[in-house]
């Protein structure tokens, strides 16, 4: 280790309230029933991730300059294990959105981020690749959404990136309780994802969602969310999409972030802890392994292919050697066994349906050659 | 009551100490630490059995109990003492790691030191790698001295004892067996044993109750990497006879190599080996009295692991490096070891024999970051007052004498130790009504 590595002390001064008071002054009301107090806990596990993403910026894990202006109470310092397993995230998430994004560069292409919170991804993927035309979409609680579309309002890089090739801020439409925004390229929807559902109840429809094309390329992202919905919701939002919202025609994919294995010494440990927090992952149960993950996506309608891989699988394959090496500089990580175990009870699973195209013209055929072997030994 | 008998009090109540009277016990606690060697001598205590009187048998029964890993999680601390014995009947071995990642580095790091000032011959602390300037910044114990004090004088004043903490301590005259059972049992082969037996491993559970035993015979002539791993809380291994080899293969090297030589020492380090030090002695030259170095025999006593390679291998750690059976035998020969007792490295189950049960990992933080869901372990030495050393011996019938475990026995294995792993659970989180500040353990949401 040499000597730059000593961590700067003061960095460490500041309040430290790990995994407490999070969302300060983030207008939540206050909740009178379980199923609200329930909702703001699930609400404030966007401001848990975000923090820990500041953590893993600030050290140099992760290059996000966004982050910082949706982090309220200041940086704080994780653990390198929690920094790492950001990293490892956010690298193999970034690897399958890249792939789809260069998959016929220039064709135009949707994402729809379900229960985005604060996720930067539009504003990095606005920089990274300005010569994609990118229709992004994110939902979450209307509490969310406020708070995110006042952060952007705040900010001149943010708002700049929304209106993008206007130079008027008239091309950001921002409903007047605050809580939708609609822009040529990026839209807000403060909806409860609990809403959606592919039939209509009696004669009323499905919720919309404005600015959707039903036709482009999709890419649908779940960080974390749909883990959290009744396994009844959970099924039926993607309904909404691989049924209602989009016809059978389009190429449509989805990338899953979730825990697994919650059956094991660690994992009957992992949901405890997060229950004594009020958090229920409610579709860990039923969607407990790789191999669990891989036939859910083929049932909700993800025909064409399916993977799944733990984060360590793609920490030890999918990061390149001489990252590892970066990575392995910035803090010791003393924590190897636990590592480890930690990042076997996390995994990212995508699927897709080429809709009308042939295999060899496939909007994810940038997918089709990612290592994911000891994922399929494992099944 | 004298003011360390206060502040012994007061922390094993989960309270802090002013801080000046942490400065002064730091103080006290580095005059005497100055005085121990790189390796401190340990003996295993006399164990005085009086079958007669429970009661009193249970008082003195304690032997020596090395433990590892505590991390500052308090309460789990206070559930070791109450398995192993409470101090000063009992004496204790802590191979480091006393501070980072739980919430009461403080609590738990300042307690062991004033049993130390208070108790100096009852307990040994040797330095684990997170008594370091570097890690404890980025693990939590300056964090939680900042918190608790205001200020980062407590954690310099820690710093300066962890540079006085001794790197290694050798046990010497433990008993090679706990004692000697008669029992039946069937083994696997089906065979009835009916025999006085030697044992050498028990595991015990955090209540006291024998949850298996081990005799040397089949703890010597079976997979020690699978019979004293197994878990003790998995239903196969809850009160059934512990797995064994053959029926009579009984004999083996152990036997061999320990004849005439009853006994060696057992070296307790923090991490493991090094490949610039081949002898204990090379230990005790070392200028240990500074920051952990990023690097050379000092690092590699702190951050070394077993591995199942041969040889050494670089440590996926970043410092320290992995060595492998051959390297931890040779070492044991060399220096007239029995076993090495070392901690730094999680297992789920407390404890982990590795190599011929040449050298075990022993992990004493339950429940690890409130996250982990392990069970922890200490490991029991004694000297048995009754029985000058082991007497090795055949078992019976077939003596494996030449075989192919001959070249090892040659090679000078001698016979480990007696062991007696007590294994517990993570503490309730309000036992004896501490102040219940709900851990909060990070995930990714």
């Amino acid at each position: 280790m040499s000597a730059s590595q000593i961590p700067n002390l003061n960095t460490l001064r500041g309040p430290r309230l790990r995994g407490r008071g999070r969302g300060g002054g983030r207008g939540v009301p206050t909740g009178s029933s379980d199923q609200h107090s329930g909702d703001q806990v699930v609400q404030h596990t966007d401001q848990d991730a975000t923090v820990s993403r500041l953590s893993a910026v600030e050290l140099g894990y992760i290059s996000d300059p966004f982050v910082k202006l949706f982090v309220a109470e200041g940086a704080q310092r994780r653990f390198p294990i929690i920094n790492r397993g950001s990293y490892v995230r956010t690298s193999a998430i970034d690897v399958l959105v890249d792939r789809f994004l260069r998959t016929d560069l220039s064709r135009p292409k949707q994402l729809i981020s379900l229960g985005a919170g604060s996720d930067t991804r539009y504003f990095r993927l606005a920089t990274a690749y300005p010569q994609t035309p990118l229709l992004y979409h994110e939902l979450d609680f209307s509490t969310n959404t406020k708070q995110k579309i006042a952060t952007i309002k705040g900010s001149d890089l943010l708002r700049s990136l929304v209106a993008q090739a206007h130079d008027d801020d008239s091309a950001v439409q921002i409903s007047e309780d605050g809580t939708a925004l609609h822009s040529k390229s990026y839209h807000v929807h403060p909806i409860d994802l609990r809403t959606l559902r592919p039939q209509y109840e009696g004669s009323t429809p499905p919720p919309s969602l404005p600015g959707v094309d039903p036709h482009l390329p999709t890419l649908l992202l779940s960080e974390c969310c749909l883990i959290y919905l009744p396994p009844v919701s959970a099924d039926a939002v993607l309904k909404y999409f691989t049924e209602y919202i989009f016809p059978r025609t389009t190429p449509l994919s989805l990338i899953l972030y979730e825990p697994i294995n919650p059956s094991d010494s660690f994992g009957r440990v992992m949901v405890s802890n997060l229950a004594a927090r009020g958090i229920v992952l409610q579709t860990l149960k039923r969607y407990s392994s790789l191999a669990l993950q891989k036939e859910r996506l083929r049932v909700m309608g993800f025909t064409s292919g399916q993977a799944a891989a733990d984060v360590d699988f793609l920490w030890e394959k999918w990061i390149p050697e001489e990252e590892k090496e970066r990575i392995s500089q910035l803090e010791m990580l003393d924590e190897l066994e636990e590592w480890t175990m930690l990042a076997r009870h996390y995994c990212v699973a995508w699927g897709w349906r080429d809709g009308e195209e042939a295999d060899t013209q496939s909007a994810f055929n940038g997918w089709k050659s990612l290592d994911v072997r000891r994922t399929e030994a494992l099944v | 009551m004298s003011d360390l008998d206060r502040a012994i009090a007061q922390l094993r109540a989960c309270r802090p100490i002013p801080e000046p009277q942490v400065r002064e016990l730091c103080y006290k606690a580095r005059e005497l630490l100055i005085e121990e060697g790189n390796v401190v001598g340990v003996d295993a205590p006399v164990t005085v059995r009086i079958h007669t009187i429970p009661a009193l048998r249970l008082a003195l029964m304690n032997g020596l109990q090395i433990c590892g890993d505590i991390h500052g999680q308090f309460h789990d601390l206070m559930e070791l003492f109450r398995v192993g014995g409470d101090v000063p009947e009992t004496n204790y071995l802590f191979m480091g790691d006393f501070v980072d990642r739980g919430f009461y580095s403080l609590e738990s790091f300042l307690l062991l030191l004033c049993l130390k000032v208070r108790y100096p011959d009852r307990i040994t602390l040797i330095r684990g790698n997170h008594e370091s300037r570097q890690i404890t910044t980025v693990y939590g114990f300056y964090d939680e001295c900042l918190r608790k004090y205001g200020s980062a004088n407590v954690w310099r004043y820690c710093c300066e004892v962890f540079d006085y903490l001794a790197l290694g301590a050798l046990v010497m005259g433990a008993s090679n067996t706990l004692g000697t059972s008669t029992s039946t049992s069937t083994n696997e082969s089906g065979t009835q044993l009916t025999e006085e037996e030697e044992i050498e491993i028990e595991i015990l559970n955090s209540a006291g109750d024998v949850m298996s035993r081990i005799p040397r015979s089949m703890a010597a002539s079976s997979d020690n990497h699978e019979t004293v791993n197994s878990s003790p809380l998995s239903e196969t291994s809850r009160g059934a006879p512990a797995r064994s080899g053959p029926v009579g293969t009984g004999a083996t090297s152990d036997s061999l190599g320990s004849v005439g030589n009853p006994g060696g020492a057992v070296l307790c380090v923090h991490g493991g080996l090094s490949p610039l030090v081949e002898t204990v002695d090379k230990i005790r030259l070392l200028d240990r009295k500074q920051e952990v170095p990023h690097e050379g025999p000092m690092c590699d006593l702190l951050w070394s692991d077993p591995d199942e390679i041969e040889g050494w291998g670089l440590s996926p750690r970043g410092a320290g490096f992995l060595f492998g059976a051959d390297i931890v035998k040779l070492f044991n020969h060399r220096n007239n070891l029995s076993l090495i007792a070392r901690a730094h490295q999680l297992v789920m189950e407390g404890f982990k024999e590795m190599f011929d049960a040449s050298i075990v990992t022993v992990w004493s933080a339950p429940n690890y970051c409130y996250r982990c869901g392990n069970v922890a372990a200490i490991l029991e030495l004694t000297e048995d007052g009754s029985n000058g050393g082991y007497i090795p011996r055949a078992n019976g019938d077939v003596n494996r004498t030449g075989d192919l475990l001959g070249p090892v026995a040659a090679g000078g294995q001698i016979s480990g130790p007696g062991r007696r792993y007590r294994v517990f659970e993570a503490a309730p989180q309000d036992s004896r009504g501490m102040p219940a500040k709900k851990p909060v353990a990070d995930y990714f949401l």
